[in-house]
């Protein structure tokens, strides 16, 4: 029997933690940002979105947000998440394709 | 999104089916576990406005529970468990199949057979730098795992290194960790985004770097060149935690993700190295990691005349189902965590042949910059066939006018200097183009060890 002693090759990550911010349990009333990535279509679901949030939260107010940095997927500054955050209660995204 | 998880606002992300494990794996690498989604069949790109619509119509009851459901955390990506495994077999050999079955089979190989990182041949490769083994080098994303040199070193072991190739995989690695380079997006594309490397200076001699005939392989003469592009490519899987189908989302992947490196051949070269254009001295060794797109020939048997060249060069850099091509009229690929922007470049492998044609009309490298820039120009419709018409509204709001005039001509590149050119390869007219994404970065080679 031949015995093979190998070194694992799989380097460790940093750990890194972050708690989820805390949900408000209902959207009606709520201020709700639409943040488009400037990927094909996701503007047109955002909108759809919105329709269809209007229409069961009628008190839900609607703001619409993009990057200003980036190219075919454009991302916010430090700067503009903060001033988003401050506008938003909660944030509807198109992130990944 | 995860940034306004970060300042307290919660989140719902629209992600496609086939991109959900990423946007997990993504967003736990961070940190965060049971990341909300309202996931989609398909991407909402390439998708008419209809079928967008009944996407969204199907999943907005996720939508509202990601929005005001507590977020059960999960576990976080597993870390790293036993730094030794033992693997056995009736014989050798049957061990060391043993071996590759197991790790293809958790997903640390890249599909050709891997060498054993057994201790001895560990040791005997970290001879190969000065570094202590358990430095930390970088931390590699998007994975955020530590490249001590260590796991380097085993990594380049398993890809088929020597100790002197080793200096050169820890300097490419410091290229693909630092923030310019923005790993993250070429890494998790679904773009063919490859590093293709080259070296400069006396270490690539040493190191048995092929800079002449065929020296992006395959084949014996590139050896070394196609044993340090693999340990770069296993490095960022293993280390840089880049997986395909997990964290790599390449569409149809390519050829050049296996390996991609050369030295340049600065004795078949009229000009100045790469390295010393760039200001280091003539004596020290680099690295140069610039990921790109795809190779085009750059075939020329006929011309001798410079801008001749220029013009048949220029044909390959007017390809606008090229991604990189014109991509500064929307913009510049950008890591707001950094505050870093690229511009698009390109880089030229040019023949000793036609680099000394150029050279006796009197040409330096900068003159084929400028004439590329002149020459490499498509109309304006053409540039933005498959780009999104609002994103450049938003990144060039001053040339709008543009629209009414479809017909003028544009650079495919911002500047001159977004042409990258290096002398590679043998004796005949025919050189490389490789499509860029964003910039090369370029790392002086410190740390040769003693066995080398």
């Amino acid at each position: 029997m031949s015995v093979l002693r190998l070194r694992n090759p799989i380097a460790e990550p940093v750990e890194q933690k972050m708690e989820p911010a805390r949900r408000p349990g209902d959207l009606n009333g709520k201020r709700i940002g639409l943040y488009w990535n400037m990927k094909g279509g996701g503007d047109v679901a955002l909108a759809h979105a919105q329709t269809l949030l209007r229409e069961r939260y009628p008190q839900a107010r609607f703001a619409n947000y993009q990057g200003s940095v980036g190219f075919i997927m454009r991302h916010c500054t430090p700067a503009e998440a903060d001033r988003i955050a401050k506008e938003v209660d909660v944030v509807i995204g198109t992130t990944s394709d | 999104m995860m940034e306004f998880e970060k300042r307290g606002v919660p989140t719902v992300s629209f992600t496609a089916e086939t991109f959900v494990a990423d946007a997990r794996r993504s967003a736990e690498s961070f940190g965060f576990g049971g990341l909300p989604l309202a996931v989609v069949p398909l991407p909402f790109t390439n998708q008419p406005p209809d079928a967008v619509c009944v996407a969204v119509d199907e999943c907005i009851a996720d939508v509202i529970a990601g929005l005001t459901k507590t977020i059960a955390v999960q576990k976080q990506v597993a870390s790293t468990t036993d730094e030794w495994l033992t693997i056995k077999g009736p014989s050798e050999l049957e061990a060391l199949e043993e071996m590759n079955r197991l790790f293809l089979e958790r997903g640390w190989g890249d599909g050709f057979p891997l060498r054993a990182p057994e201790e001895r041949s560990l040791a005997q490769i970290l001879k190969g730098t000065t570094r202590s083994a358990d430095e930390i080098v970088a931390i590699l994303e998007p994975g955020f795992g530590k490249a001590t040199v260590e796991k380097i070193a085993v990594n380049a072991l398993m890809a088929g290194c020597r100790p002197e190739h080793l200096p050169v995989v820890i300097a490419a690695v410091e290229c693909l960790a630092e923030p310019q380079m923005y790993i993250r997006n070429k890494a998790m594309s679904t773009g063919p985004h490859a590093p293709l490397i080259w070296v400069n200076g006396p270490l690539a001699k040493r190191a048995g770097i092929n800079s002449g005939i065929c020296a992006l392989g395959p084949g014996a003469p590139s050896y070394a060149n196609t044993v340090i592009g693999r340990a770069v490519r296993l490095c960022m899987m293993n280390i840089g935690h880049t997986y395909a189908g997990v964290s790599d989302m390449d569409t149809i992947g390519s050829p050049t993700k296996y390996s991609m490196c050369v030295a340049e051949n600065e004795p078949g070269s009229p000009w100045t190295p790469y390295h010393v254009d760039h200001g280091y001295k003539a004596d020290a060794s680099t690295v140069t990691v610039h990921f790109v797109y795809g190779i085009c020939e750059l075939h020329d048997f006929t011309n001798y005349e410079p801008a001749r060249l220029v013009e048949v060069f220029a044909t390959a850099a007017n390809n606008a189902a090229q991604l990189s091509t014109g991509l500064w009229l929307i913009g510049r690929r950008a890591d707001p965590r950094y505050g870093t922007e690229e511009k698009e470049h390109h880089t030229m492998f040019i023949c000793p042949e036609h680099a000394a044609n150029f050279r006796k009309a009197g040409w330096s490298k900068q003159d084929i910059r400028k004439a590329m820039y002149a020459k490499a120009r498509m109309r304006f419709d053409v540039l933005m066939l498959a780009k999104e018409r609002k994103a450049m509204e938003a990144a060039h709001p001053e040339l709008q006018w543009l629209w009414d005039s479809p017909e003028t001509m544009l650079p495919v590149v911002e500047d001159p200097d977004c042409y990258e050119i290096v002398v590679v390869g043998g004796a005949a007219g025919r050189g490389a183009f490789f499509w860029g994404a964003g910039e090369p970065q370029t790392r002086e080679i410190t740390d040769v060890g003693g066995d080398t």
